[in-house]
């Protein structure tokens, strides 16, 4: 019982961190019809960007991770505008596609600079454990947990309250209108692009601080799409239930099945659930049912 | 390609792929040049063509599921992966001759292409690319936990012989895997315009209306992904033949990102455009490989081998160029020439 609890927590906590990237792709589909898979990207980066402030520059952290979030949303604004804004009106396949080559584009960036190797981010995120009877927490962990949360109660109070918030959903529900009732969507994209930059950036500073910089972690960007598409592709508490079940799902069968299979399950458990998911519910667990017109 | 002032008169004409006699010189001379290649070719050139023809192979494929029928797959390596198991087994556990192992990796891979095709009855566009990513990372998963695959250590397979001569180097495979790229460029040139590859561009252009029309959907996806399997699989036999090693690091998804490269710079639903794109990127590579020493004196901080992440960034960047600047790929580049080829020397 002890193992099975401490696995469940354990899948809460990486479940937070996938729930975070999920989010960062939704906000982008929810607007602009782009599935991207670019933010796998704009993760990693978000933690080299924080790895040259702190470990090379050696400034001070909160300037370090103000100037980190500025460079990543800079990043995603770069982005938006050279490859994706010149896409509009073309084939959504192409825009899908096209996030597919600015992660090859900035993959080989990454090589260069992480030379299939390991990056340690100094930890500033509180170490040590929690003990709550026979369960373990790492502190880190927890702390970038509820950092999640709190980000995804502000994501939902902007969508709620904010005049930007408004401009994004309304440009989600129909571009037309929204351009005839006075609302930029090119700004609306630009805008929707830096926000998801940022939230990628959190997850990927949160996710480097447990796993360090290490060569294969733009390809969280892919674990990314699979709990969007979990979820459904624009539903933002999707996001979070499909972080959570896959980050739970892989914790449970790395920690059961591997014995009998003989490891490694846990890097395939996401691809197992999405086939399965994809077969029962195409749309996944809360996207919207589309019905096509010939 | 032909000139001015000659015309089709009857429907043969008009279907014909070589249509006058400029043509069949070209694709004798063609022919010759190709055969003849290893013996005035240098072993490296020979080599790169090899692994080049192999490519073509393998995009043929994917661009018959993908340019042709619409079906974006990023299992592409995965069934190479298949194809070239299946081989390496038949040939070193089962005794089969590696000439019967050819076509039946092929086979295999088809009927696991099948498998893996069986989400595209339900979902499409990205939602069943990334299926197809989910696909490629499970077969991989699998090929590594298996015992009959070895695992980790991969397999050996032995050079395929003929009449007891072993094709064991690089100039002796080259003409075998010259001759399928042959007949599969062939095959694939031919299913395009027939019936099947009619029902395929019809699905691609819209899989409701085709519906409609009263062609069995599930019957072409699947049509569509067994023969693009069957391409890969053979394509991975051959490769596996070649290197003497099949091993799971051969075939990533990174490779899948390529080969979906290359339909989309040649032109997505051409053959001769998947010519273009393979060619294309393959070459940009090597160029990549040529400048990388140089590179890495001039920037020391690139480190001392960037070959594989500068060619990785150089092939994003120009995938960016031509779906911003010619999503239609080379291939229409091509078209366009052709057209005005036979113009000139009017201009229209």
């Amino acid at each position: 019982m002890t193992e099975f609890l401490q696995l469940l927590i354990s899948g809460l906590m990486e479940g937070g961190l996938y729930a975070l990237l999920a989010a960062s792709i939704v906000l982008v589909y929810k607007s602009t019809q782009v599935a991207s898979l670019a933010h796998g990207q704009i993760l990693a980066f978000g933690a080299i960007f924080l790895y040259i402030f702190l470990a090379t520059l050696h400034l001070p952290l909160v300037i370090a991770l103000i100037l980190a979030f500025a460079a990543t949303a800079l990043m995603g604004l770069l982005i938006e505008r050279t490859t994706l804004r010149p896409l509009i009106g073309q084939p959504l396949f192409s825009s899908f596609l096209v996030t597919f080559a600015v992660f090859m584009l900035f993959d080989g960036i990454f090589q260069l600079i992480v030379k299939g190797g390991t990056l340690t981010i100094p930890h500033f995120l509180p170490a040590g454990t929690l003990h709550a009877g026979a369960l373990m927490v790492p502190a880190g962990q927890l702390c970038s947990f509820i950092a999640a949360l709190i980000l995804f109660g502000i994501l939902g109070l902007m969508f709620r309250y904010t005049k930007v918030g408004l401009g994004l959903r309304a440009s989600a529900e129909n571009h037309q209108l929204a351009r005839s009732t006075g609302i930029s969507v090119k700004q609306i994209f630009s805008i929707i692009w830096v926000i998801s930059a940022l939230v990628a950036c959190v997850a990927g500073i949160a996710t480097a601080n447990v796993t360090d910089i290490y060569y294969t972690l733009p390809q969280m960007g892919i674990k990314g799409l699979i709990v969007a598409l979990f979820g459904g592709l624009e539903s933002i508490p999707g996001a979070l239930i499909g972080g959570i079940i896959l980050g739970i799902l892989e914790n449970l069968s790395a920690g059961y099945l591997d014995p009998v299979v003989g490891g490694g399950l846990k890097e395939v458990a996401a691809y197992i659930m999405l086939l399965l998911i994809l077969l029962i519910k195409p749309y996944g667990l809360f996207g919207l049912v589309r019905i096509e017109r010939i | 390609m032909r000139p001015c002032g000659i015309f089709d008169e009857r429907y043969t004409q008009d279907m014909a792929i070589l249509r006058t006699k400029q043509h069949w010189a070209l694709l004798v001379g063609a022919l010759i040049l190709l055969y003849l290649f290893p013996l005035f070719g240098s072993y490296y050139l020979v080599s790169f063509l090899n692994n080049l023809f192999i490519t073509i192979i393998v995009v043929l494929g994917l661009q018959i599921v993908s340019g042709y029928c619409g079906q974006i797959s990023f299992g592409q390596p995965a069934f190479m992966a298949v194809g070239g198991y299946a081989s390496a087994i038949l040939t070193l556990k089962a005794g089969v001759s590696f000439w019967l192992a050819l076509p039946l990796s092929g086979l295999i891979a088809g009927v696991f292409g099948i498998i893996g095709g069986a989400p595209s009855l339900r979902i499409k566009g990205f939602y069943l690319a990334i299926a197809t990513i989910a696909i490629h990372f499970v077969t991989m998963w699998l090929i590594l936990h298996l015992k009959i695959t070895g695992a980790t250590q991969g397999l050996n397979p032995m050079p395929p012989e003929i009449f007891g001569f072993p094709l064991d180097t690089d100039e002796r495979m080259y003409y075998l895997i010259a001759t399928v790229m042959l007949i599969m460029t062939f095959g694939a040139r031919n299913l395009v315009r027939s019936k099947v590859g009619r029902a395929f561009v019809a699905i691609r252009d819209n899989d409701l209306a085709a519906e409609v029309m009263g062609m069995n959907l599930y019957h072409y996806k699947l049509l569509a992904f067994f023969i693009s399997c069957f391409f890969a699989g053979i394509a991975g036999s051959l490769y596996g033949h070649l290197i003497m090693v099949v091993h799971p690091e051969q075939y990533t998804l990174t490779h899948a990102l390529w080969y979906v490269g290359m339909i989309i710079i040649g032109g997505m639903g051409s053959i001769p455009g998947t010519f273009f794109g393979v060619i294309f990127v393959r070459v940009l590579d090597e160029l990549v490989l040529f400048a990388s020493p140089f590179l890495s004196e001039a920037f020391p901080w690139l480190g001392a081998s960037p070959a594989a992440a500068l060619g990785l960034s150089a092939f994003g960047l120009v995938l960016i160029v031509f779906l911003v600047f010619e999503p239609r790929g080379l291939a229409h580049r091509w078209e366009i020439f052709k057209a005005s080829y036979r113009l000139y020397p009017f201009a229209y």
